[in-house]
């Protein structure tokens, strides 16, 4: 008899997959030793890297593939993890642990520029003597290639719009032609690089690190390269790929060290990836030291948690926090939530001490009541919602207030449809908000769809009718406040009637837009100021409650007994290349 | 000598010694019945499965009055007393790290928790005796539709055979081949995203209906008791005795359901109970798209699922459940061999006390 | 027997067609599949989603549509999957091949000799304590759901008792091709096997079991032992035989769904990655391309053993014609 594959019963199937992105945020170092990281390495650079660790293969499981290996398009943490350590961008992220980490530093470039001509132009000069690992010399023009392509393969270019010529290439990935040589002027006889963008952008030279903008050769095809990846100036290089097995780096034979901060010599002489174990054998795999990382984004399943606080094998987990977060978002638009008293009452009854029970418990979970993150430029702690009086930390659930808040909106007895998705987690956490809600007096049912089909679907603002709180999660893109306030909760980001409209609230408050916009521009000039006035925005928004966000998570890295010289850096998580086997 | 079939008024004359007793003919039915009746393995198989239907169905007592708990609300911060201690449902990880939350495992304590929590802080006993309920009627239900339509379906095509049978067993092809879960997908996202739910005519279906996983299943399955019954059907009817039929000139309809039927009808009361088993465990993953037992709701399926993110810490609770299901598939087997000894014409026969 | 070929064959690419109409028109009349957007990755821009549909051809007529991905499978060659346009989906599936086979005629080796093996011991045993015991056996096998199956015997062999002298030589999850080293292969399928197997066993066990005893009291083994033939003879001769009926039936319909990909559950768990293995993850993430090429190899496989069984049945009974 066949039996119907209860897909997402398999634990470590997780949908955030998909939508994980890294490049992270500013990390205390106090916030690091707070995480409990109990990793005994110290956070210093690694440029003192002394020969006798090289060598030895490093296995990495990981539940699925990554899909399509085309950096242009690749938007996956899982292949930029590896990516950092084959590819190199004009700038890049130090490649150290701690707080550090956050601090770009020059990479295929000579120096970080500022921005001239009222922001609009970046000037680069590009180190000579570089090779790709196919032994092509790396030249400027590699770069217009580079961006070029960002544009006729298909995949997200909203990141590189701003650059001149870009709004001709709209539909380059038809025609399979970009030409941006006047917004990227390449001069290879002075190794010299110039960028010109159509506005001021103060998170260009952030967009600049992504993995997009790695150079590859200018012999590089326009279309798509499936799944080969292109020769990369990086200490590794990709031997092979192939989704349904594994994907092989080996050394590459062109590299030297130009900038140990930015990109230094790997330690193991094989980086392997394997793919298609259920995550719970990985962690035994791991344990058994038959593999040495358990992918990090792989969710590591509750019950084997338990196992890794062992004294046997604790000492090889570290943890970090992320700046991400699960929330839920309300749909404003239709009743109840439309009243912004039934949006807040619901933001004080929210039981978010047991959301990060379902989470995994305090070491894994951070109650949070704002929008911005923890460690994130413009966080400032704030949560309106608590009971008690200290209104910077969440401390329990405010019913009495809630009752009252939802009886001056005249919304008590209303129906609420809460949407989730099917696995464990999503199920786990649609019960208790159903909890919630009937505590103050809603009248609460929860709808549970598969994962692949949720997200698109609250998306839409078709479907506004057929829910009042739906579950997601954010992960940044890189250090910026806009990434969240704007991205999620501007007005520019609705797209009605589109699968495509990450303003799942549908949250739109001029007033608070304006703001927004004059703290972009403000970033161009005073970053303390723009952050200040973010930190403002961040309470506003979080006063109006488009969301009940629940809480920022943590990152768990589990690693074999062989693994040393552990590092985390807050951008690019975990150094891989620069971990040594015993 | 003789005896003169006439209808003459006047009994023959009365010799006590001679006079025989009334024989009254029972029909194979009552002969079926009395042969089940005093099977005893039989009988006691038929009580354990009414017993676990009664206990389930007691369900409610049991939540209310005896555990005092609410089995399907999300208790992640409850809390309950463990040896006189007031403990919380869901304890933190140890070590240094203190990682993750595990609920409590089984008290062995009637009146709470008596086979601990699940990841939601609910009752596990509690849950497991309301999933039998579903579980019990869905995995019954399809089982026994599926075996229904499949034999019907399998005379036609097994007595008829030429085209009949082709397009029949194609279909049956089809419907095997058919990948099951994107159907199940399709209509769960359908059914939920409308919340009147889809009305064809004058049927309205709603996600949480059980007719739904019943029917869905009961489709999944059918080729699986269609194949050998056909070939049964196909075997029986090169048997003489329908030969001897069809040369009476006996109706088809009556070839089909009083001669072959009874005899491939012992096939399917093998299949029926061993169907249960598959139907009832099917159930879960249709359950986990929301079709028919919705979240919070449970049934042996759903609590299954539930315990494999708890195989490490707590396997009871996918243990449990998975206890209910042997023992409800051991009770309907032995009874299916019960019915299937007393309707067996063949059977050795068993002198009268 | 050529007329039987020929009218099959035909009927196989009538039932093919008729399956993949089916999956395609289920797959884009579901609400809130969009594979446009699903391609476009992370907050793709509606100009970008617009473009993939464009590209992709998925703003066009259904039929068309349809057509094209036919095309694409069985003239062409070169579809290729929604989520990961690097990978062509034919190829992915030749190459996933041997891992299912290996795992599924091994397992059905198994099955089908433990299976015959209890079920002819229970009816043989009938009266003495064995024959509960095999079949209450028999019955736990096919009461556990095949994916906690697996997961406990990963528990016990990869994990808690990994070290000690009974599955320390348990190689880790995976499958090694019987080219690459026949040692490894054979280790690394053999729980997997017997996983597969034990859900099978109970069920075919049974149904075995009850047919044999029905058998026994027929008038043509009373004939045979009336003749004088050893019960061993009467058993294997005469009364497996006419009690095959509906264990080939099963077979056929098991096996050929299992070989088409219908061992999912089992490559997951055990990480073999194998047709099954893809189409799990063919539903995960809805990627129709791959979902539609192993419908269509499964339901090749499952007519091909339909038909193999069908011919069966005029072996094991000689009045039944093929149909």
């Amino acid at each position: 008899m066949i039996s119907i594959p209860a897909i997402s019963e398999m634990p470590g199937f997780s949908s955030r997959r998909v939508r994980r992105r890294v490049v992270a945020a500013a990390l205390t170092a106090l916030a690091l030793a707070a995480a409990g990281c109990s990793s005994k390495s110290a956070p210093s650079t690694s440029a003192s890297s002394p020969a006798g660790h090289r060598g030895g293969v490093y296995t990495i499981l990981a539940f699925s593939n990554f899909g399509t290996a085309d950096p242009a398009q690749n938007y996956t943490l899982e292949e930029w993890q590896l990516l950092y350590d084959t590819h190199d961008g004009l700038v890049q992220f130090q490649r150290v642990g701690g707080a550090a980490g956050n601090k770009l530093v020059p990479d295929l470039a000579t120096a970080v520029p500022a921005p001239t001509n009222g922001g609009k132009t970046y000037f680069f000069h590009i180190r000579r003597g570089i090779k790709f690992s196919n032994g092509q010399v790396m030249k400027p023009s590699d770069f217009v290639t580079t961006f070029e392509r960002q544009f006729t393969v298909p995949g997200p270019t909203t990141f590189y719009n701003g650059i001149v010529g870009a709004s001709a290439c709209a539909n380059s990935s038809k025609t399979l032609k970009c030409d941006l040589s006047t917004g990227v002027v390449a001069d290879n006889k002075n190794y010299t690089l110039t960028i010109h963008l159509t506005a001021p952008d103060p998170e260009f030279i952030d967009k600049l690190a992504l993995p997009f903008a790695d150079v590859v050769p200018s012999g590089t095809t326009m279309k798509l390269t499936g799944n080969s990846v292109p020769p990369g100036t990086g200490p590794y290089m990709w031997k092979s790929y192939n989704p349904n097995t594994e994907a092989v780096l080996v050394r590459n034979p062109y590299f030297h060290v130009w900038n140990p901060l930015a990109q230094p010599a790997g330690y193991p002489n094989e980086i392997i990836e394997k793919y298609g174990q259920t995550v719970s054998d990985e962690v035994t795999a791991v344990e058994n030291n038959q593999a040495d990382e358990v992918y990090d984004g792989d969710t590591i399943p509750p019950d084997r948690l338990n196992e890794l606080n062992s004294a046997k094998y604790a000492s090889r987990v570290h943890i970090n926090p992320l700046t991400a977060d699960w929330y839920w978002a309300i749909n404003t638009v239709k009743p109840p939530f439309n009243n912004v008293m039934a949006r807040q009452a619901i933001n004080f009854a929210a039981n978010r001490a047991a959301y990060v029970t379902i989470a995994g418990g305090p070491s894994l979970a951070a109650p949070t009541c704002q929008i911005l993150p923890p460690n994130f430029p413009g966080y400032k702690p704030f949560c309106p919602y608590t009971s008690g009086t200290n209104f910077t930390k969440w401390s329990g659930p405010d019913i009495a207030k809630a009752k009252q808040l939802v009886a001056q909106s005249g919304t008590k007895g209303m129906k609420v449809v809460v949407n989730s998705t099917t696995d464990s987690t999503g199920k786990a956490l649609a019960a208790q908000m159903v909890s919630d809600l009937n505590k103050i007096g809603y009248k609460a049912s929860s709808v549970l769809l598969n994962g692949g089909i949720q997200y698109p679907f609250v998306q839409n603002s078709n479907n506004n009718s057929k829910w009042n709180i739906t579950y997601s999660a954010w992960y940044q893109d890189y250090p910026a406040a806009s990434d969240f306030l704007n991205v999620l909760l501007g007005c520019g980001s609705i797209h009605p009637h589109s699968n495509a409209s990450p303003n799942i609230a549908e949250f739109c408050n001029k007033s608070i837009q304006a703001q927004m916009s004059k703290a972009e521009v403000l970033g161009e000039t005073n970053t303390t100021a723009a952050n200040d006035l973010w930190a403002k925005v961040d309470q506003e928004v979080t006063n109006q409650a488009p969301w009940v966000d629940m809480y920022n998570p943590k990152q768990i890295d589990f690693l074999s007994s062989r693994v040393h010289g552990y590092m985390w850096n807050p951008q690019l998580y975990i150094l891989i290349d620069q971990q040594w086997l015993s | 000598m003789a005896i003169a079939l006439t209808e003459s008024a006047e009994p023959p004359a009365q010799v006590p010694e001679l006079l025989a007793p009334e024989i009254s003919g029972r029909s194979p039915w009552a002969l079926a019945w009395r042969r089940l009746s005093r099977n005893r393995i039989a009988l006691a198989s038929l009580v354990l499965f009414l017993l676990i239907v009664a206990v389930c169905l007691a369900a409610p007592l049991y939540a209310n009055d005896i555990a005092h708990v609410n089995p399907f609300a999300s208790n992640v911060t409850g809390t309950t007393i463990v040896n006189g201690h007031r403990v919380p449902l869901m304890r933190q990880g140890g070590g240094v790290l203190k990682l993750g939350e595990t609920p409590i495992g089984p008290t062995w304590h009637f009146s709470h928790y008596f086979l601990g929590a699940d990841q939601e802080g609910r009752d596990v006993m509690a849950r497991v005796l309301y999933g039998g309920r579903s579980s019990l009627e869905i995995g019954i239900g399809s089982a026994v539709l599926c075996c229904l339509i499949a034999t019907v379906v399998a005379l036609i095509a097994g007595y008829f055979r030429g085209l009949t049978d082709a397009v029949l067993s194609r279909l049956m092809d089809v419907i095997w081949a058919f990948p099951v879960y994107l159907l199940a997908i399709s209509i769960s996202t359908v059914l939920l995203t409308n919340s009147a739910g889809l009305k064809i005519g004058p049927v309205h279906i709603v996600a949480s209906s059980l007719w739904l996983p019943t029917i869905i299943i009961a489709f999944i399955y059918l080729p699986y008791v269609y194949r050998p019954i056909r070939g049964h059907v196909l075997s029986v009817s090169e048997k003489e005795f329908i030969q001897a039929g069809i040369a009476q000139g006996a109706s088809d309809l009556r070839l089909i359901f009083s001669d072959i039927l009874p005899n491939v009808v012992s096939q399917v009361i093998v299949l029926l109970p061993l169907m249960i088993a598959t139907t009832i465990l099917t159930e879960s993953a249709l359950s986990f798209l929301s079709i028919g037992v919705q979240a919070p709701n449970a049934s042996w399926g759903t609590i299954i699922n539930d315990g494999q993110d708890l195989l490490y810490t707590r396997p009871w609770v996918a243990i449990a459940p998975g206890i209910m299901i042997v023992l409800v598939v051991l009770a309907l087997n032995v009874l299916g061999d019960g019915v299937r000894d007393a309707l067996d014409p063949r059977a050795k026969l068993r002198v009268e006390a | 027997m050529l007329t039987f070929i020929v009218r099959r064959t035909l009927w196989t690419i009538l039932v093919l067609f008729a399956i993949t109409v089916l999956v395609f028109l289920i797959f884009f009349k579901t609400p809130g599949i969009d594979p446009a957007r699903q391609i476009a990755g992370r907050n793709p821009s509606p100009a970008i989603i617009a473009e993939i549909r464009r590209q992709f051809g998925l703003n066009r007529p259904l039929p068309i549509q349809y057509g094209m991905m036919m095309k694409k499978i069985f003239i062409t060659r070169d579809l290729v999957s929604y989520s990961n346009q690097g990978q062509k989906v034919i190829p992915e599936i030749i190459a996933a091949t041997p891992a299912t086979l290996s795992l599924v005629f091994g397992a059905a080796v198994i099955w089908v000799v433990v299976s015959i093996l209890m079920g002819v011991a229970a009816a043989v045993l009938r009266g003495t304590i064995l024959d509960p015991l095999l079949m209450i056996i028999a019955l736990i096998g096919i009461s556990m759901p095949v994916f906690w199956l697996g997961e406990v015997v990963n528990l016990i062999t990869q994990s808690r008792l990994h070290s000690s002298f009974l599955f320390s030589w348990v190689p880790p999850l995976g499958y090694t091709p019987f080219t690459q080293s026949p040692v490894l292969w054979f280790k690394g399928l053999v729980f997997p096997w017997i996983t597969l197997s034990i859900l099978y066993i109970g069920f075919y066990a049974r149904v075995l079991r009850a047919n044999l005893l029905e058998i026994q009291n027929e008038d043509y083994i009373r004939t045979a032992r009336a003749k004088g033939l050893t019960e061993s003879r009467v058993l294997l001769r005469h009364t497996l035989r006419n009690s095959l009926i509906t264990f080939v039936s099963l077979f056929g319909l098991d096996f050929g769904v299992l070989v088409g990909g219908g061992a999912l559950l089992t490559e997951v768990v055990f990480a073999i990655h194998g047709v099954g293995f893809l189409t799990y993850q063919s539903l995960t993430n809805l990627d129709l391309p791959v979902i539609m090429a192993t419908v269509i190899f499964g339901a090749f496989f499952i007519v091909l053993a339909n038909a193999l069984v069908d011919v069966a049945y005029a072996a094991l009974d000689p009045r039944v014609r093929p149909a």
